[in-house]
């Protein structure tokens, strides 16, 4: 039986009908303790859901649904290391990793929070020696610039964790200055190269299987730039000026980077699961090592909360039972993220690749085809900004949207009036908004009489989470938060959050078109011929 | 006359010395931690040639003595307080304003900034003949009882007529070789005081740009620097190169005078200065790191004068640190000499197990694998070149003061590097 088919679904399918025709702007007027009621909080953070189309009765079907497919067992074989990714037979440990040392967990006879920790302090040290300024480049200065060059998960959560925590610093360590190369075109890195001084930059090469083409492509042009600039010899180069953290020891090796300068993780951290592991060194060069450790007590406290809670106020199980509700019963396949905070503004491109590419599956752990939806479609931006962009469509466009609406409550502490007035603009912005879009224009006295272009239909259903204050640990745990709502979502609709096998082909197809661009064949389709054919008339116009 | 100091560093006992050499009774005030210490432990005169032996024949002459107390109805008093004592020098006067209720003139040495002598005074009562006067500090570490003694030159900044004459006759003494005496405000003197350090902080950094450069385009910096030196709108001062400069005053007066210039949204020459010259004291540990090819594994390097420059045992912000701790880092075996600052490098080291604190030169250089010129004490300049040659272990000298011959060297077989040449 499939879960469609199941009791506790078809409880909540008929749940939902009776619903259908309810209104938010009905369920606020008819229970003033909504609020009450349907908010929760845990680890530095409040999840409201009150702005959902949801009662006590749909949040206590949910949670049958969610016993129902045996989630606190599947959340104890998550976190004890059982072969929850099923298609690669290995566990997902990125909860292991931030672990307190002191907690062992044993796998097949080794402890690997051992390892994990040597791992770290390991990282910890080359950090160090960075900010002493005793790393040091091909001519003896000490290293000023850090390049991390990754993709995916080598760059979205490093990237949005050290915009997000830009303000944590300590006085104790030197100012690095850090750039993020990813794009397989080369674009960011030419523009870099430019701003740089070869002999005082130091790059991170961020790579799981150290094979993956984009990040060997930047790190092959960063050190021929680095050759070029010092006359000196590749493997000189490739001492003193990389730095490689992957899975894939050997291949980092073959490549060049000497075992020193190597900080390794394992096949068991998934990509967008790894800023927890050495691939966030940038984040502890930019924050320093003990907000580094703040941000992993964090994201532990959150996972402490989801393994200790039960299901009925455990923040992580709500938010994704929420999100099965829209999705799989109120039929809404749109989910937006909206910060309410500048620092937060590579949030959304996370949780895309966090949610999509870890849910955006048709098949079940068995391998049977699916027939009803999972992951939707996920996009953000700072919402502020947003309200400029797209906010019109989710007012009076045709879709419904579910979203997100994230913001701390405590901004610009020490600061002066000026800027804590601009954050209670954000935060009254924010509440309007989401306000806005459950009620519609019921929230004004004669709405009714208003032309209908001006009409807001409203019963757009949102959460609003707020941290207390934007802080490394508040940080890891909102973090750790949507990593275990993802987990649990996988749970019900019983797919394998932890491959991504919707990435493979196009690396295979795009090596073997490589060639056809100067020997074409016709062995493609005609589509994608013509597009070389042009691609090469230009350039034999161009005289290259 | 009678003349109370107040201050514990260097500038206070050379006053005190100096004031009592001159026939004064001087008391010196300062903290009650120093108060306890015999003078022999108190690293500031141990560091300065000279000194100890001049403080304790004044005691022994009774002209000279230590005190904590308050109590006091001399008329001179002057101050030799730290940079950051602002705040105990307004106590100070606040006293004495209620205790010496006329004549009363207290000469300011510190450097507290621009205007810090006017904000001094507001707390008198200049009518009644309270005055401060500011006599700019211009202590050379290394010659410090020779530059109060014998200066060349003299500021008063003050416009009170009373003061000056009074001030004229305390340091009658030590006018005997003057060339200029000058009279201005005490804010135009404390701004002429910042503005000199700046300047030969300016100097010092151009010319080390122009022996970086030198390296580069193979011309050597002495050729230039004689050349520069000859122009009478030059001159040769200050326009030696070598690897960074350091001190306490000198460093610690141009950061000042940087961060006025910042307060006031102004871009300053100096800021640059600064932060280049903490770059130019790693500039022997790049050229070593370099002739070895990035690795120095295993290596024994020798260091030639540790103290921030030759004449004085104080090592505060010396060019051997940076350098040291740069070895150190790459697991360096350090092996260093100073006639005189092994003590303070010790302290700051504290006996860490890569370094070897060599009381003989030659001994330093044991098995090395290169020798830096860090400070050009006199002993260094004519070295026993076969005893090098034997000793060491690669015969690699980087001088980073320009003090030896290159020809020489290399004919003895060394391979040498200077600063730009």
């Amino acid at each position: 039986m499939t879960v469609d088919q199941s009791p506790a679904w078809l409880a909540l399918k008929s749940h939902a009908q009776s619903l259908s025709n309810k209104h938010l702007k009905e369920m606020f007027a008819e229970d003033p303790q909504r609020f009450a009621k349907l908010s929760f909080s845990a680890a530095h953070c409040l999840a409201d859901f009150s702005k959902q189309r949801i009662t006590d009765d749909t949040l206590q079907l949910l949670i049958g649904l969610a016993e129902q497919q045996q989630l606190p067992q599947k959340i104890e074989a998550l976190f004890t290391g059982e072969h929850v990714n099923t298609s690669e037979n290995r566990p997902a440990l990125h909860t292991a990793l931030r672990q307190p040392k002191e907690t062992p967990l044993v796998l097949q006879g080794v402890d690997i929070s051992k390892e994990i920790h040597c791992s770290l302090e390991r990282m910890e040290a080359l950090v160090e020696q960075i900010h002493n300024g005793q790393w040091r480049g091909y001519d003896g200065s000490p290293i000023k610039t850090v390049v991390n060059i990754g993709v995916g998960g080598s760059d979205l959560g490093p990237l949005m964790t050290c915009r997000a925590l830009n303000l944590f610093t300590t006085d104790d360590i030197r100012d690095i200055e850090l750039h993020f190369v990813s794009s397989m075109d080369g674009s960011q890195l030419a523009r870099l190269l430019n701003q740089i001084d070869p002999a005082s930059t130091l790059f991170i090469v961020s790579s799981k299987s150290f094979s993956t083409i984009d990040t060997l492509a930047n790190s092959n042009t960063a050190r021929e730039w680095l050759v070029n600039a010092s006359g000196l010899p590749v493997e000189l180069i490739s001492q003193h000026h990389f730095i490689g953290v992957t899975a894939s020891p050997a291949k980092a090796t073959e490549w060049g980077i000497p075992e020193k300068n190597q900080l390794h993780f394992w096949d068991w951290t998934g990509g967008r699961y790894s800023m927890w592991s050495a691939i966030g060194m940038a984040i502890a060069l930019q924050t320093g090592n003990q907000n580094f450790r703040r941000f992993l007590a964090g994201a532990n406290l959150m996972d402490t909360h989801f393994r200790t809670a039960p299901l009925t106020s455990n923040l992580p199980v709500l938010l994704a039972m929420v999100g099965i509700w829209n999705i799989n019963f109120l039929n809404i396949h749109a989910h937006a993220i909206l910060p309410y905070d500048g620092r937060l503004e590579h949030l959304p491109a996370y949780l895309e690749q966090l949610e999509m590419e870890s849910n955006g599956k048709c098949v079940t752990l068995t391998g049977e085809k699916l027939n009803y939806a999972t992951c939707p479609i996920l996009w953000g931006e700072v919402g502020p900004n947003a309200q400029h962009a797209f906010y019109q469509l989710l007012h009076q466009g045709t879709e419904s949207v579910m979203c997100d609406f994230i913001a701390p409550a405590l901004r610009y502490q020490g600061h002066g009036d000026e800027l804590k007035a601009q954050h209670q603009l954000a935060l009254a912005n924010c509440l309007a908004q989401s306000r806005l879009l459950a009620l519609g224009d019921s929230v004004l006295e004669d709405a009714a009489n208003a032309p209908s272009h001006k009409r807001y239909r409203g019963n757009q259903p949102s959460t609003t989470i707020m941290i207390d204050e934007l802080t490394p640990e508040s940080f890891g745990a909102l973090i750790a938060m949507y990593e275990h709502k993802v987990y649990v979502q996988s749970v019900i609709w019983e797919i394998n959050p932890f491959d991504q096998w919707g990435v493979e082909l196009g690396k295979q197809v795009a090596t073997s078109l490589l060639d056809q661009f100067s020997n074409p064949t016709t062995t493609t389709d005609s589509s994608t011929e013509g597009l070389i054919r042009f691609v090469q008339q230009q350039r034999q116009e161009a005289g290259s | 006359m009678k003349v109370k100091v107040y201050g514990a560093d260097l500038t206070a006992w050379v006053a005190a010395a100096s004031l009592a050499r001159a026939g004064n009774d001087v008391l010196i005030e300062g903290p009650d931690t120093q108060l306890a210490k015999p003078l022999q432990e108190i690293s500031a005169l141990r560091d300065e040639p000279g000194l100890l032996y001049q403080i304790e024949l004044q005691m022994q002459e009774g002209r000279l003595k230590r005190t904590s107390s308050q109590d006091c109805k001399t008329n001179i008093h002057w101050l030799a307080l730290e940079h950051n004592e602002f705040h105990l020098a307004q106590a100070i006067i606040s006293e004495l304003a209620n205790e010496v209720t006329e004549n009363l003139l207290i000469v300011n040495q510190c450097n507290f900034g621009v205007g810090a002598t006017d904000m001094l005074q507001s707390l008198l009562n200049e009518a009644a003949n309270q005055v401060v006067v500011y006599i700019p500090n211009n202590l050379q570490e290394g010659k410090a009882l020779q530059g109060f003694s014998q200066p060349k030159r003299i500021t008063i900044g003050s416009e009170n007529s009373w003061a000056i004459t009074m001030t004229r006759s305390l340091i009658r003494p030590f006018l005997q070789n003057i060339e200029h005496l000058l009279l201005m405000s005490s804010r135009e003197a404390e701004f002429t005081k910042l503005a000199i350090t700046g300047m030969l902080a300016i100097r010092i950094g151009y010319i080390n740009e122009l022996a970086n450069l030198a390296d580069q385009m193979d011309v050597d910096i002495d050729t230039i620097r004689e050349g520069m030196g000859a122009d009478p709108r030059i001159g040769n001062h200050y326009l030696s190169p070598g690897c960074g400069f350091g001190g306490q005053n000198f460093n610690q007066n141009i950061s000042r005078f940087s961060e006025i210039f910042e307060k006031r949204g102004q871009n300053s020459l100096l800021k640059t200065v600064i932060s280049e010259n903490e770059i130019q004291k790693e500039l022997l540990f790049k050229k070593l790191w370099q002739h070895y090819q990035c690795d120095l594994t295993h290596k024994t390097v020798s260091v030639w004068g540790a103290s921030f420059k030759p004449g004085t045992a104080s090592i505060d912000n010396a060019p051997s640190l940076k350098v040291i701790d740069a070895l150190l880092a790459q697991g360096v075996h350090v092996r260093v000499h100073d006639p005189e600052a092994l003590g303070n490098l010790q302290q700051h080291y504290d006996d860490h197990h890569d370094i070897a604190f060599c009381n003989d030169p030659y001994d330093a250089i044991t098995e090395s694998d290169a020798l830096l010129l860090v400070t050009e004490w006199p002993e260094y300049w004519s070295p026993d070149y076969e005893r090098l040659l034997q000793q060491m272990r690669m015969p690699l000298i980087i001088d980073g003061r320009n003090i030896f011959d290159r020809e020489a060297l290399e004919m003895y077989g060394f391979t040498y590097m200077g600063v730009g040449r």
